[in-house]
């Protein structure tokens, strides 16, 4: 079945739902009748836009349609939707009924107070679709991002994930392969450790002049590239797909800073290590500058979000497109714990909004399973799911991206919220500079760490709520 | 014969006739001219006057979670000025300012000269100048990053990397070069400008002064040093400052090409004040920042002001 023909299966699909008694109206509800005493109100939704928004922007019309609410979905673009949106639920004004949130913006506004809690909602069977199916999304994304202190504050919205990402090509070259493997002594494949990733980078670093795969570089190549400009998220990088692999962590149990603890130094230190097999410019590169320099072909591996994937990964986008594998964020071999780096978003419901019910009946559309389905037939099979349904989808199985989605299903196993913690951007700005100047030699992961445990505990003794 | 062009005497302003009669003031214009001036004067109070004083209220008080609280005295200047962040942050503005200033100027007066010299295809020339000062700052941070990447950039990878200068590193990603290159960027972008505006200046200085030192023999660089500079002075006092106030302002090509580091080897006054708002969301540091910034600038401004004024003329 084509995914044009599925996509139109499914859109017919949500329209019978939404109005002709269907698989919730089998249990008496449905979104017209919920939306009943809501008809005609207007609600204003926040959402950042990528690819997948602008696809979810295009349903809208069929929520307004079955319901007559209507519904001003605005996207704007990374930054502006975290100020933006911030602005509008700390200062009062209410512009917003919902607005997307990363996670790490969860802690500075459940301490404001100002996202509505929706369990009064969850619990209204009248507004409530039964087949709803919370259990169906995706943990510990969901639960870690929405709730807190026994309360559930909003949907998880979007589930971005880091996975990693190689050069299929040269991981099946019969030279390489017999090379690494009288080298390392096991055989050369998609690292499942962060051990592996470390000799992986070693043994494809390889200056102009000398062979790869057969063929003589014209250029430098490089055995790992990673994010490591000063901001973006690097810090989160390092900490979820590292330090906390290594069994460390900035933050102990109550919520004190422990950024110097000797778990993040050694797994710091390993990171850093990397950069010596990295392109020059890595503490420049952005989570976008990353999949650019894979899609260039001058890198063998790297840890990308999953999402940005999907844009290079696509003939017309890279010359080795078809060509790279994915796996799961690698774990750490000697740890007891394993982590990736996660970034489960949500979509709150702000406690200035005046339609609180209409918008909740919006955001449980948002990520209602037909939905989802929709959207991920629009888009060909290519997007991050939140439901844990979404991977059984034929669209998702029998996309191009099949192996991309069974790698963000592993990181996905790992990878949680951000600490609830009011300051956490102003932590995570004194860590990232930290951290580069590691990367580039400047300080030691021992001193870095160190003027980071100073630096956050001027900030917040203790972090966390 | 000296190329400069001679200016055309100045038409005599020709006001409406006196109206107001006693009590219009020294003028005795009565209020028509705070008539003319008031429309500006208005939007000038509403959009700059207004906030600035509610900034001043803001940095007076405890703010947690954009919520004004408590009278706070002056505990949120206290805070900034104990902070060595925002110490380092003026330093490297300071710095940036320092470097990039002078530079544009020297360049820019130098062009102007050269441009003056009745340089052939000038018309074309001109209008191509004007392009780098007309491109959005994130267009220029956009074209730069293009240029300067580290690895593929155009210029680091067929310039730098390929005659073996800088392998290792890139220039952006160097905590010892990426601020030269936000400065090399600057110039790029604000060297014309300067170019044009001295030039629009050396158009309209008047010849006859010109004329009487070549017959009394004077060579060129006399004639600059003597006349051109002296004439000039005004003007480059005032283009200065302005490029001093913009310059001080630089924020969004840093934003875009370093984000502030490596480390926080590029993040300027402008950058931190960003940060301390719309990052952290501590409304009541980043208020007191924005006065004692704006302290420091009238002060300086009104220091540049009085000596331009006495000294050369300016305003």
């Amino acid at each position: 079945m084509s995914a044009k023909r599925r996509m139109w299966m499914s859109l017919l699909a949500i329209a019978m739902m939404a109005v002709v008694p269907g698989s919730a109206a089998a249990q008496g509800w449905s979104y017209k009748d919920a939306a009943k005493p809501y008809a005609g109100r207007s609600i204003t939704i926040l959402d950042e836009v990528t690819p997948l928004q602008e696809n979810m922007r295009t349903l809208v019309p069929e929520f307004e349609k079955a319901t007559g609410i209507k519904v001003d979905y605005q996207l704007l673009n990374h930054f502006e939707v975290i100020s933006k949106g911030q602005a509008d639920m700390l200062s009062g004004r209410g512009a917003y009924d919902a607005v997307m949130l990363h996670s790490p913006q969860m802690g500075l506004l459940l301490d404001a107070g100002v996202i509505r809690p929706i369990d009064d909602l969850l619990g209204n069977k009248a507004l409530t679709n039964p087949g709803l199916d919370r259990a169906d999304f995706i943990e510990p994304a969901a639960d870690s991002l929405t709730k807190f202190r026994g309360k559930t504050y909003g949907f998880l919205n979007w589930n971005y994930n880091v996975v990693y990402w190689a050069r299929g090509d040269l991981f099946g070259h019969a030279e390489e392969k017999t090379a690494f493997k009288k080298k390392y002594g096991y055989d050369l494949a998609p690292a499942k450790t962060l051990q592996q990733m470390r000799d992986i980078a070693e043994f494809f670093t390889r200056k102009k002049g000398e062979k790869l795969a057969g063929q003589t570089l014209d250029s430098d190549f490089y055995g790992i590239v990673m994010e490591g400009i000063k901001g973006g998220t690097t810090l989160w990088t390092v900490l979820n797909a590292f330090v906390k692999n290594f069994g460390g962590d900035i933050f102990d149990a109550e919520g004190k800073p422990t950024v110097n603890r000797p778990e993040n130094v050694a797994a710091v230190k390993f990171w850093a290590d990397l950069w010596k097999f990295s392109p020059p410019g890595q503490a420049e590169y952005s989570l976008i500058d990353v999949p650019t320099v894979m899609g260039n072909g001058i890198a063998a591996q790297t840890l990308a979000w999953s999402d940005f994937v999907l844009g290079i990964d696509q003939p017309g986008k890279s010359k080795l497109a078809g060509k790279f594998v994915y796996a799961g964020s690698p774990a750490n071999a000697q740890g007891k714990k394993r982590s990736a780096e996660t970034e489960p978003s949500g979509i709150v419901i702000s406690k200035h909004s005046k339609q609180p019910e209409a918008t909740y009946l919006f955001l449980q559309w948002m990520v209602d399973k037909s939905t989802q389905q929709i959207l991920f037939d629009k888009s060909g099979g290519a997007g991050v799911p939140i439901r844990n349904s979404t991977w059984a989808l034929p669209s998702v199985k029998q996309s191009k991206f099949a192996g991309l989605y069974v790698a963000m299903q592993e990181s996905l196993k790992y990878g949680s919220a951000k600490p609830k913690a009011p300051k956490l951007f102003e932590v995570m700005d004194v860590l990232v500079g930290l951290v580069q100047e590691v990367g580039l030699g400047k300080k030691t992961a021992d001193q870095a760490m160190k003027e980071g445990q100073e630096k956050v505990q001027a900030i917040c003794a203790k972090c966390t709520l | 014969m000296h190329p400069l062009t001679p200016s055309k005497d100045p038409a005599p302003l020709t006001l409406p006739s006196p109206q107001g009669g006693e009590g219009g003031g020294e003028s005795g214009y009565g209020w028509f001219p705070y008539a003319l001036i008031a429309p500006a004067m208005l939007m000038l109070v509403v959009v700059a006057l207004v906030p600035f004083l509610y900034t001043v209220y803001l940095s007076l008080h405890e703010i947690r979670h954009a919520q004004v609280g408590d009278w706070a005295g002056l505990a949120n200047y206290r805070t900034l000025l104990a902070n060595p962040r925002f110490w380092h942050s003026a330093g490297i503005s300071l710095l940036f300012i320092a470097i990039a200033v002078p530079l544009e100027f020297g360049l820019g007066l130098g062009g102007a000269l050269i441009l003056n010299q009745g340089v052939r295809l000038r018309s074309i020339i001109i209008p191509v100048l004007f392009v780098p000062t007309m491109m959005a700052p994130v267009v220029v941070a956009i074209l730069w990053k293009i240029m300067l990447a580290g690895s593929w950039g155009l210029l680091s990878y067929n310039v730098i990397e390929r005659f073996g200068i800088l392998t290792g590193t890139s220039v952006l990603a160097s905590p010892s070069l990426a601020l030269y290159a936000l400065v090399l960027v600057d110039v790029w972008q604000w060297t014309p400008f300067m170019m044009l505006a001295f030039f629009a200046g050396l158009q309209s200085l008047p010849l006859t002064p010109y004329r009487a030192a070549a017959v009394d023999g004077a060579s060129d660089l006399q004639a600059f040093r003597r006349l051109t500079l002296p004439l000039m002075a005004p003007l480059m006092a005032v283009i200065g400052l302005l490029r001093l106030i913009d310059a001080f302002k630089v924020f969004d090509t840093i934003f875009l090409l370093t984000g502030g580091g490596p480390g926080t080897a590029t993040e300027s006054t402008s950058l931190f004040v960003y940060k301390t708002v719309f990052d952290f969301w501590d409304l009541g540091p980043a208020s007191a920042t924005a006065v004692v910034i704006w302290i420091m600038f009238f002060a300086f401004a009104n220091g540049f002001y009085q000596i331009a004024r006495r000294k050369l003329g300016a305003f």
